[in-house]
This record gives structure tokens, C-alpha cells and sequence, in this order.
């Protein structure tokens, strides 16, 4: 059986893409990341034109964020203020990232450029990910865990503007969160990402928020960002893909529910050993794809 | 005076006693359902005035069709190793090439028309007029343009086969009882949606005996084809409705998975 998809305009097996997206919910689950960094290159790898795999993710981590959305608004624990910042810093940024993506898209490069800024992107993370578990894999569980400072970064002290931000409890400029927000609205619109494998660690170590809020308010940024990314890739390039985007969120949940019971059985350091290795499995596997002389030659795109 | 309108007898008659064969089409309005992997369109045709289309096998007669989609823009670029990775080169655009071409022969094209006449009506998709100009003209100079541009036009042609918008088949045309013939012709799911002309011809010894004509429609019907209508019409709606359903569709999976 197979499935036209009307804006990637190619048939394909519904069953296939359900499945990948259970793949990617089910990574997702297991390691609490978004997916979207490995739902897009899977895409490419599917066969779906890499414009249209980025825009179709944004809309993708739309519906898949909902579910923790809820959860932390029940919960309480969105620093609403902080979140505001994010947004109004990643609206900015997905617009800069659409007419970036455009650019590219003209110039008949947005292949390259998705491959080239995934390749760049998953082997830092991957690496730095890599080192950093197999260190704490290493290290002897006697041994004493470097402290965290929690001195507060000092160019950051420096801002103007500081102000209360109470939920977090900490007392900074908004400029940081704004411009943290704009790099991730960047990427997002380009890469077709949630951002928050970026987000989270920048929260924790730079604006130094407290653990409980920070899941919770990257989400609140993710679903806004990724929102309005949806309807400037829809309204700029028309390649948000709806029928490709519920296929996966429907492998998606099915596979994030058994991914997450499937993590509480391994240790952190182990499950970011994991990821990391799948994460630089990707990126390899995007490097080889562009450094390999293409089977035809030849790219022909036509518009009736 | 009685020569001449002897003469002029004979004149209007004459085609009518020629070779020839009309052709019909089941319906001149083909709707392609995006949801299956594409459609059969089936021509009927009535070759007269031959003697001998045996009523078996249609002996000595040979049946080309030509079904040429709707004149599309297309851009082609060659892939160049630029240091270590390889990415597109400049675009050369592909003006108002058939977005369609399909011919159905009940042998070898090769076998039944001679060259000039393949050339002369285009007879598969080699023989077609393909301009493929590059966008930016100013670097190259002329001969070298030029020879890229054949070289460009060649590869355009190739790819549309390797994606089934342009091929050349042996098969699909089947003689019938008496003088009557059918032509089934697939229809692939990449099929554009315009307006087609269908041209069928008659060989006999490879010597042309007759052609004709017909028109068609073809449209895509399905949710599929609503989707992409409206994301290209109403882009900004269809994205508000894209995030609408997403969130929506999120929620629903977040009720589903609620921890009871």
C-alpha cells in the first residue's frame, strides 16, 4: 500500500514512515530528547526532499510537545516570564531563519546547506556528549563529583536591564534569554529542530535557571517557536507536509510511550553514551551521503 | 467540363478510400486519484481503408501513440565536487518541456518509422526539442554554452525517464476484431495535471499511412490534491491549519497516554 504524500509529492509507505516515527519517539522516550535532530536526517535518508523534511518537522514537534506542555503547565513548573523572553527572541529568529533557508533555496543549495549544518551540528553534540558520558563512565563512583559554581557568569552581570525573574529565582538581564532564544529560533527554522538539546544545557550553565523549570519552560519556547517556524515555512516555501507530519506523530507516541519505560532501565551516563553514538551514527551517515559521488549526476526540479 | 467534375470526384473521395484511422478516447477527462500509484487511460481506434489489418493479429499494420503532457518549466543542475563534498553546480532551465511523454508502439519505434519521420514527429522522447538554457549566461562563452546546453538537454531527458515522466514502450496496443485496436497507456502517479494532446499514427512498411488526434484533461482528485491546492493557493491558511491539527493531534495523543 502506499500513501501520496501531497506536498513531498512522492508515494510512500505509510507503514514505513509509522514505523520511523516510532523509531525516533521511541529514542526520544528513552533519552527525554525532543527527536527532532534525528527525524529530519532520517527523513532525507527515506527519500523526502530536505526542505520539505525540515518544514514538516517543525509542525511535527508542534504536536509533540503538546503532551509535556500540559504536563508542566499542571504542574507549575513554566517560568512564564523567562518563556516570554525565549519567544519573543526565537520569533525573531525563525524569521531570520526562513529568509536564510530561502536564500538557500534559490540558489537551488538548501540540500547541501540542511546536510552541511546537520553534519556540523550532531558531530559537536555528539562528541562533546561522548566525551562527557565516557568520563563520568569512567570515573569511579567513590570519587567526589566536580562541584558546580553557582556564581553567576560575569559578562552577564554586566547587562542592563536586570530584573527578577521569580519562578527561576534568579536576577538577570533579559538580553541573554532574547538573543539564546533568537540562535535557537535560527536553527529551528533551518534544521527543523525543537532547539532544546541546545536550550537546556544554555539555560542551566549560562542563565543558571533551576533543574525543575527548565525542561518545562524550553517546551513553552519549542511549541511557540516551532509553531510560528510551521507557518513561515508553509506561508514561504510550502513545505510543510501535514499528512507526512501525523504518519510520524502517530509512529511517534506509540514509540515515546515504550521508550520511556525502556530508559528507566538504564543509567544516565550509559543512555548518553547511547545517544551520543546513534547521534554521530547520523552524522556520519549524512557526511558519507555528501562525499560520495552521487549515483546520477544529475538534480532536476520542475514546476507545472 | 465532365472530366473536370470526374476529377473533383475522385478528388473528394480519394481520402476516404485512403489509408487511415480515427481513434476515441473512453473519456476525454482522466482523473488521477494521488492515492493509488497512478491510472490506465485507454484509447480505442479504427484503422480504414487498409486491406489487409488480418483480424487476428493486424498483420503488416503498426500503431504509434504520443500522449505529451502539459508544457512545464524545469530546472536542472549538475552535481560538482567542490572539495570534499559534492553540491549542485549553476541551473540550467529546461523551457517549456513536455511535463509528460509517453509513447506506446506495438513493436520497436525503431522498427516500424524511419528516422526522419521518429525525428520529424518527435517519435520518443530523444527525438524531442529540449532548450535547456543556463540562468546565469554571462560567464561561459557561446560554443562552450552551447555544448553545454546539449549536454544539459541530453541529462534532462535521461533523468525524466529514470523518474517515468518520459518512456518509450513496447506494448499496450492490441489489435482487435477487424479493424479496431486499443491502447492502454499507464498513467504514473508523478503525472502533471493539464492539458494533454494524444496523437496516434499508422505505419505500414514503414511508410506513414495516417494519424490523428485527440485531447484530453487530466486532474488529480483526492484529499491529497486538496492538501496541495490549498497549501499553494492559501499558503498562511494552510499553515495556521497545519498548526491547528498538530496541536490538536498532539492533545489527543497526550489523552491517549495519560497515566490512568
Amino acid at each position: 500500500m502506499l500513501i501520496y504524500l501531497p506536498i513531498a509529492e512522492i508515494p510512500v509507505d505509510p507503514f514505513v514512515v509509522i514505523f520511523m516515527g516510532a523509531v525516533v519517539g521511541f529514542l526520544s522516550g528513552m533519552f527525554g530528547v525532543g527527536g527532532g535532530f534525528l527525524m529530519t536526517p532520517l527523513l532525507i535518508f527515506y527519500g523526502i526532499p530536505p526542505a520539505v523534511a525540515v518544514g514538516t518537522e517543525a509542525s511535527q514537534i508542534v504536536a509533540s510537545s503538546v503532551s509535556g506542555v500540559l504536563a508542566h503547565l499542571k504542574r507549575q513548573t513554566v517560568d512564564f516570564m523567562m518563556g516570554g523572553f525565549l519567544v519573543a527572541g526565537g520569533s525573531v529568529g525563525a524569521v531570520v531563519g526562513i529568509f536564510i533557508f530561502r536564500y538557500f533555496r534559490a540558489m537551488g543549495q538548501i540540500e547541501t546547506f540542511i546536510s552541511l549544518a546537520y553534519i556540523i551540528f550532531l558531530g559537536l553534540i555528539g562528541a562533546l556528549m561522548m566525551v562527557e558520558s565516557v568520563r563520568a563512565l569512567l570515573r569511579s563512583p567513590d570519587a567526589p563529583r566536580p562541584r558546580r559554581k553557582h556564581r553567576s557568569v560575569e559578562w552577564m552581570a554586566v547587562m542592563p536591564f536586570a530584573m527578577r525573574f521569580r519562578r527561576s529565582q534568579i536576577y538577570i538581564s533579559p538580553i541573554p534569554p532574547i538573543i539564546l532564544g533568537f540562535l535557537v529560533g535560527v536553527l529551528s527554522a533551518i534544521m527543523g529542530v525543537g532547539g532544546g538539546f541546545i536550550m537546556v544545557p544554555a539555560m542551566l550553565y549560562i542563565l543558571k535557571m533551576p533543574t525543575n523549570v527548565v525542561i518545562g519552560t524550553s517546551l513553552f519556547q519549542i511549541i511557540f517557536v516551532t509553531a510560528i517556524a510551521t507557518v513561515l515555512h508553509a506561508a514561504a516555501n510550502q513545505t510543510v507536509d501535514i499528512v507526512l507530519a501525523l504518519l510520524l506523530l502517530t509512529g511517534g507516541v506509540i514509540g515515546a510511550q515504550i521508550g520511556a519505560r525502556a530508559g528507566r532501565r538504564l543509567k544516565g551516563e550509559q543512555l548518553r553514551a547511547l545517544l551520543a553514538l546513534i547521534v554521530l551514527g547520523v552524522c556520519a551517515r549524512l557526511l558519507f551521503g555528501l562525499v560520495t559521488p552521487p549515483a546520477s549526476p544529475f538534480i532536476v526540479v520542475g514546476a507545472p | 467540363m465532365r472530366l473536370i467534375a470526374i476529377l473533383w470526384v475522385w478528388f473528394m473521395l480519394a481520402p476516404a478510400q485512403a489509408a487511415d484511422l480515427s481513434i476515441a478516447l473512453t473519456d476525454d477527462r482522466v482523473e488521477v486519484d494521488t492515492g493509488f500509484s497512478g491510472a490506465r487511460l485507454t484509447l480505442f481506434g479504427a484503422i480504414s481503408g487498409v486491406e489487409t489489418p488480418s483480424a487476428d493479429d493486424g498483420a503488416g499494420v503498426d500503431i504509434i501513440s504520443v500522449i505529451r503532457g502539459p508544457a512545464t518549466q524545469f530546472q536542472i543542475r549538475q552535481l560538482e565536487k567542490r572539495g570534499p563534498i559534492w553540491m549542485p553546480g549553476n541551473t540550467h532551465a529546461i523551457k517549456d518541456a513536455p511535463g509528460l511523454y509517453l509513447t506506446n508502439a506495438n513493436r520497436p519505434i525503431t522498427d516500424i518509422a524511419p528516422l526522419p519521420d521518429q525525428a520529424a514527429y518527435h517519435l520518443g522522447a530523444d527525438f524531442l526539442t529540449i532548450n535547456a538554457a543556463q540562468d546565469d549566461v554571462e560567464a561561459a562563452d557561446e560554443a562552450q554554452t552551447d555544448a553545454h546546453a546539449e549536454l544539459f538537454a541530453k541529462a534532462f531527458v535521461s533523468e525524466a525517464e529514470d523518474t517515468g515522466l518520459y518512456r518509450d514502450r513496447v506494448g499496450g496496443v492490441e489489435f482487435k476484431k477487424g479493424a479496431l485496436f486499443t491502447i492502454n497507456v499507464d498513467l504514473p502517479a508523478n503525472t502533471p495535471v493539464g492539458d494533454y494532446s494524444v496523437v496516434v499514427y499508422l505505419y505500414q512498411d514503414g511508410i506513414l499511412l495516417g494519424r490523428d488526434e485527440a485531447e484530453l484533461v487530466v486532474n488529480k482528485v483526492g484529499i491529497e490534491r486538496r492538501i496541495f491546492d490549498l497549501a499553494h493557493d492559501q499558503p498562511v491558511t494552510y499553515g495556521i491549519l497545519c498548526v491547528v491539527i498538530s496541536l490538536f493531534a498532539g492533545w489527543i495523543a497526550a489523552l491517549a497516554f495519560r497515566k490512568s
